[in-house]
């Protein structure tokens, strides 16, 4: 398992556009990856689940990863972070 | 002593490199518990320096600093607060040390990393090989046909030309250039090495030396290994990365691939291989003593150490003492019962895992590889399943040493070598009732024990299997213009990266509910909403494109985030007007988010459209 917290910067948050580049890019993946925001805890794969974390600009979020491609998983989704949000 | 506990936790928490080494924080009665990313980034002289600190230290992965009773507390909160980090508990702590800790864990998982793609070939080769050889035993003309020969050549390609298959998917996994592996791989096996399949039955002084640097290098092949494979990627990829870095841009196309593949070939040649072959030899001698040990002792224990010799690479050896024992006065091959039992038993907790796991990929693999293994070839179980899983190896290994002791107590034995599992039979042909016995046995506890043991991590993706057969559609939120997902104006929709659905340019300023369903998300600005739906199916209606920048105004939301909706009900209200107003397109986007779920997914309305119109069926 590896993890990382981010603070967003997009300006609209995780909302529908970025949600859906990052469902993309999670579904890259065989790890399991898990935005977690105020103890609630999503599956990034899953857009409806990630929009309904509501996650907006300046919020905090936690990103676990696990599986057998964590490494690369991890890097992957903490690149998309950083260009993305 | 007034101790100046933000003082203490700032210090702490600078000098260990920040938030963004840090991973988790807690304390016990007298020590502050902290997980870094990186430890080495740690400067502990400087941590012990600190006014309050009184001591550190570093314990699986944990950094311990010793603070003191009543205070670590005080000092801890403080930390949390300037670090902005929550409070964690010290299982938590644990558990992410655990994470990134154990070596042989990482190791263990980057070998079921490396096997796992090619598992299709062994588990094909091993079933043929099985079969093929069973065959051969149970009628001895079809050994010597032309069919046998060629199957047999077909069979064991894989195993033979394993060490390339391991070297390309080790390169893979290990991130170098994969012809490069595959060199390294072919290497290992070159056809002017002798092959190891034969080194067991060869004098030693029929075995060619090398001698450079007053090194002897043993002209061996590594047909059937694992590790040494394994181990000579990982130190090719490293070591390609490493002259990547330092070798000039200008003669590194020639200089890297070269000193890669020469360094690594003598690297593996001279020194991982003879070690392996040392240690293998100590094997041998260890195993043929071991099962003199009495009273069936020494026959359990080989029938335990048995999977993990397999593991290893080194059971192809094992046909020497078989030979060996055939070839003494009583010719009986008390081997083969305990090989037997443990490959038995691999198979039959493999079996297990397949039956019970959920997720269709393991299922896919166990089944086919536990088949194998009853067959007698069992390196698809172990290294695609067992390995992976660990307990499922484990309780193979309780199996296969009770079925092994069995065969001792009994003492039986094959009168050939060969072939074991269920093919095994046509060796032991005076003691079909013990021999089957035994691996009833072997089976019944492995596969016993990892039923009840083995869970599936992550077991959640069940339902999606039972959605299907009733027809589920989704009806249109909003009247207007239906239009292509491609032609909604806006590259996001438009590309389908959100689910394939349509666009409908509104003509009535209201969403729908487009089926009964779940409120799933809803957004603050109220100009979209997420819906679930019959048979999963989650669904986004967008009203319009870049609204979200309208921040709410000109639209109303009437449901909430987890609320129960009947098809037509009122979701959104919005005023066409001053979307036009403020320069964006009303274009509503209606998606199937997870329309990849859904392979008969259609579209059943084009251009004008009522609301409630039937729009999709999937």
């Amino acid at each position: 398992m590896q993890k990382f917290s981010y603070v967003i910067k997009d300006e609209v948050g995780i909302h529908a556009r970025p949600a859906g580049l990052l469902v993309k890019e999670a579904k890259k993946y065989e790890s399991k990856i898990q935005i977690v925001k105020d103890a609630k805890s999503v599956e990034a794969s899953k857009l409806m689940a990630l929009m309904g974390l509501g996650v907006k600009c300046g919020d905090t979020v936690e990103v676990v990863v696990e599986g057998s491609d964590e490494d690369a998983a991890f890097e992957g989704i903490q690149t998309f972070f950083e260009n993305n949000l | 002593m007034g101790m100046d506990y933000a003082k203490c936790a700032k210090e702490i928490f600078e000098t260990v490199g920040g938030r963004e080494n840090l991973v988790s924080a807690a304390h016990c009665a007298t020590r502050l518990r902290l997980v870094t990313s990186d430890n080495n980034r740690v400067d502990m002289k400087k941590l012990e320096a600190i006014d309050g600190v009184k001591g550190v230290f570093s314990n699986n992965g944990q950094l311990q600093l010793i603070i003191g009773t009543g205070t670590v507390n005080k000092v801890y909160e403080e930390f949390l607060h300037i670090s902005g980090m929550t409070a964690a508990t010290k299982e938590e702590v644990k558990a992410a040390a655990a994470a990134r800790q154990p070596l042989l864990k990482r190791m263990i998982k980057a070998l079921g990393d490396v096997f796992v793609p090619i598992l299709p070939a062994i588990v094909a080769s091993g079933l043929m090989m099985g079969l093929v050889e069973a065959l051969g035993k149970a009628i001895p003309a079809f050994a010597g046909s032309d069919w046998y020969g060629i199957l047999d050549l077909m069979a064991n390609t894989a195993f033979t030309f394993l060490p390339i298959l391991i070297a390309i998917s080790a390169t893979r996994v290990f991130g170098g250039n994969i012809f490069l592996g595959a060199v390294i791989g072919m290497i290992m096996i070159h056809p002017n090495l002798i092959n190891a399949w034969s080194v067991g039955s060869m004098d030693a002084a029929e075995i060619l030396v090398w001698h450079l640097f007053g090194f002897p290098i043993r002209q061996v092949g590594y047909q059937g290994h694992v590790i040494p494979v394994v181990i000579a990627i990982w130190l090719m990829c490293r070591l390609e990365k490493w002259l990547h870095q330092h070798v000039p841009e200008m003669i590194d196309l020639f200089v890297t691939p070269l000193c890669t593949v020469l360094a690594t070939a003598f690297l593996t040649l001279g020194i991982i291989g003879p070690a392996f072959s040392l240690a293998e030899n100590y094997v041998l001698s260890f195993a043929a003593w071991i099962i003199t040990v009495g009273y069936g002792i020494g026959a359990m224990l080989m029938g335990a150490l048995y999977p993990l010799t397999v593991v290893c690479g080194i059971h192809h050896m094992y046909n020497v003492i078989e030979a060996g024992m055939l070839s003494a006065a009583d010719g009986l091959n008390i081997w083969m019962p305990i090989a037997s039992a443990a490959n038995f038993a691999q198979g039959a907790a493999c079996l297990a895992v397949g039956l019970k796991a959920r997720n269709a990929k393991t299922k896919a693999v166990a089944i086919p590889s536990a088949l194998s293994a009853a067959l007698g070839i069992t390196e698809p179980a172990i290294f695609g399943v067992n390995l992976r899983f660990i307990k499922p190896l484990i309780c193979g290994i309780i199996g296969g040493a009770a079925g092994a002791l069995l065969g001792s107590v009994f003492h039986i034995g094959a009168t050939s070598y060969g072939v074991t599992g269920i093919p095994g039979f046509l060796i032991t042909l005076d003691y079909t009732l013990q021999y089957a016995i035994i691996l009833a046995v072997a089976f019944g506890i492995s596969f016993i024990l990892t039923w009840f043991t083995w869970k599936e991590e992550g077991s959640e993706e069940t339902g999606k299997d039972k959605v299907k057969a009733i027809e589920r559609a989704l009806f249109a939120p909003v009247k207007g213009n239906v239009i292509p997902r491609q032609d909604i104006p806006d590259e996001t929709f438009a590309s389908g990266v959100l689910g394939d659905g349509v666009g409908i340019v509104p003509e009535v300023g209201e969403v729908l509910a487009p089926f009964d369903g779940v409120i799933s998300s809803t957004t603050d600005t109220c100009h979209a909403v997420g819906i679930t739906g019959p048979g999963e199916m989650e669904v986004l209606i967008h009203v319009g494109v870049d609204t979200v920048n309208m921040k709410g105004d000109g639209f109303t939301l009437f449901v909430s985030e987890g609320e129960q909706v009947k098809a037509g009900q009122k979701l959104i209200a919005f005023d066409m007007a001053k979307i036009k107003a403020a320069g964006y397109s009303p274009v509503t986007a209606v998606l199937l988010t997870n329309s990849d779920d859904f392979p008969n997914f259609q579209t059943v309305k084009s251009g004008q459209t009522d609301a409630l119109e039937k729009l999709f069926t999937v």
